[in-house]
């Protein structure tokens, strides 16, 4: 028993019950009564159901039958059976709207509140009238055309807030669509400033050569790399590799290409034999059939000799400081990763003094203009020819402005990447 | 790009017509694995005409690549014909052409995947 029952108490030990007598079955009474009254107000005021919609528009139409009504009662010498037939309908008409009042009291958070709104008022307006002076306030019951605005702005309210939920939502779901994307923007942002970091960013230092190197990946992250390789012995290895396609997984398959033809460089003395052992390493841990072509070769700084092997990339130029540019022979190795077991051939150049070595990807050939023409390996020899003569960052700024040029608003479609050694004296 | 399957009773025959590159890549290789599946039962061979085929670049490659390897798990003789001399040259300098049966035409294609059924 709590104390809020202490006057029903008291009004119960008045009438001479006991008051836990009385209380209970008041109190399981007023519960039975109140929940389904509650589940109605719901049903009929709060939601919007297709029940609330009924309602609203039967309050609607009697709004209008009413208002309707007091200008035919006005009418003179009205037979007696429409009269009566007015007054019954009247009736009716209050008694639903008394009920409707008494919902919506039922249904608001803030009763009081409720009462003394505009709406509540009006509401109020609307039936007291027959309840004070009976049927004869005819012209009072023109106040329930005031119930007719209310209902207009209460349906305007209702379409208004449907809105602006919806505006909401929408927002809401456009804010966390922005903040992954956001995320994932960044965190592949990361990722690409970690796979531009383990490319090399200088030639190991040899008295007489030098080298320099670019990568512009086609999206955040690229399948190209390059790589220079300190060899046992002195000699320095140089990588030019692509990756089947770009994004995300070319750029881990080009990781795990880094580090497994770079451990097995150390192992191996001959490109072809090491390009052997990195496809068949590659080859077990390649569950998306990616693979990558490479051009792998180690030069003696000492003597300008150059052992290379290729498997599947494009045949490296050399400019010769006479002047002819050359491809090198020897292409047509299988790309690293497609089938295990490949084996390749080394070859073997001679650099002579003032020489340069140009390798790069299909990026830089095979880029676009917006006339879906190729760039084409004739424009590329071109430039080698042309500006060779200068240092090797010189060449790789040149030829990489070319290619920008050319393609013009074309998007880039394809990693580029672009290595110049130059040997001996210039 | 467009890819045309004809399959015919000595053999399904894929059709890339344009450019096989990264955007195509993905379509091409569809084609391929769709054709390799067959209706009901697997091809008797699969040919790919490379008539019509302008271009491929190294994710095309690939596509072709998934292809032939999900052909030869089927059982499927696989091979190239018809390629024009700038995408002959792709897959002669990638070495595919060392893994792949190449032809001139699909008559030469065709008898080759034969005898190597029979």
């Amino acid at each position: 028993m709590d104390d809020s029952s202490v006057p029903s108490r008291a009004r119960a030990a008045r009438a001479g019950l006991t008051p836990a007598l009385l209380f209970v079955p008041l109190r399981r009474g007023l519960a039975a009564v109140a929940a389904p009254i509650h589940r109605l107000a719901d049903v009929l005021l709060v939601s919007r159901g297709p029940y609330a919609r009924a309602f609203e528009n039967l309050i609607l139409g009697l709004i209008i039958f009413s208002v309707a009504s007091i200008g035919v009662e006005s009418i003179p010498d009205l037979p007696q059976w429409m009269l009566r037939a007015l007054r019954i309908t009247e009736m009716v008409i209050v008694a639903v709207f008394s009920f409707e009042y008494l919902l919506r009291i039922v249904a608001a958070r803030n009763k009081l509140a409720f009462i003394f709104s505009y709406q509540g008022i009006i509401d109020l307006l609307a039936i007291a009238p027959f309840y004070l002076t009976g049927f004869d306030a005819r012209w009072l019951r023109a106040l329930r055309l005031l119930r007719l605005l209310r209902v207009l702005k209460l349906q305007t309210h209702i379409l208004e807030s449907v809105v602006e939920e919806r505006t909401q939502e929408l927002a809401h779901k456009n804010a966390a669509l922005e903040a992954a994307q956001a995320q994932l923007k960044a965190e592949l942002e990361v990722a690409r400033a970690l796979q531009l970091a383990i490319l090399p960013s200088a030639f190991p230092a040899r008295a007489g050569c030098d080298a320099a190197a670019r990568m512009i990946p086609a999206t955040t992250m690229g399948g190209d790399f390059y790589d220079y390789i300190e060899l046992p012995g002195g000699s320095i290895g140089l990588v030019i590799a692509d990756v089947s396609g770009h994004g995300v997984p070319a750029a881990f398959f080009m990781a795990v290409a880094r580090t497994n033809l770079r451990e097995l460089a150390t192992r191996h003395a001959d490109p072809a034999e090491c390009l052997a052992y990195t496809n068949d390493a590659l080859c077990a841990q390649n569950p998306l059939d990616l693979f990558v072509t490479v051009f792998y070769c180690i030069l003696d700084p000492q003597t300008g000799v150059l052992h290379y092997a290729n498997g599947g990339h494009n045949p490296p130029y050399i400019r010769r400081a006479a002047g002819p540019v050359e491809a090198l022979d020897g292409a047509g190795g299988l790309v690293l990763g497609a089938m295990p077991g490949a084996s390749y051939a080394t070859h073997t150049v001679q650099l002579l003094g003032g020489d340069r070595l140009v390798l790069y990807t299909d990026g830089v050939t095979e880029a676009f203009n917006p006339a879906a023409e190729l760039y084409g390996a004739s424009r590329l020899v071109d430039e080698v020819y042309v500006h060779g003569g200068g240092t090797p960052q010189a060449l790789v700024e040149r030829i990489c402005q070319s290619v920008s040029t050319f393609a013009g608003s074309a998007p880039q479609s394809d990693d580029i990447t672009l290595t110049v050694l130059t040997w001996g004296a210039p | 790009m467009n890819v045309r399957i004809e399959a015919l009773a000595e053999a399904t025959y894929v059709v890339p017509e344009g450019r096989l590159d990264f955007d195509a890549a993905g379509r091409f290789q569809e084609a391929l694995e769709k054709a390799v599946a067959g209706t009901g039962q697997a091809p008797a061979a699969l040919i790919v005409d490379g008539a019509a085929l302008e271009y491929v670049s190294s994710a095309g490659l690939r596509a072709v690549l998934i292809g032939a390897k999900a052909a030869q798990r089927a059982g499927v003789p696989f091979a190239l014909c018809a390629l024009q001399p700038a995408v002959r040259e792709v897959f002669e300098l990638s070495g595919f052409s060392r893994i792949m049966a190449v032809h001139a035409d699909r008559a030469s294609a065709l008898a080759q995947a034969q005898r190597g059924r029979t």
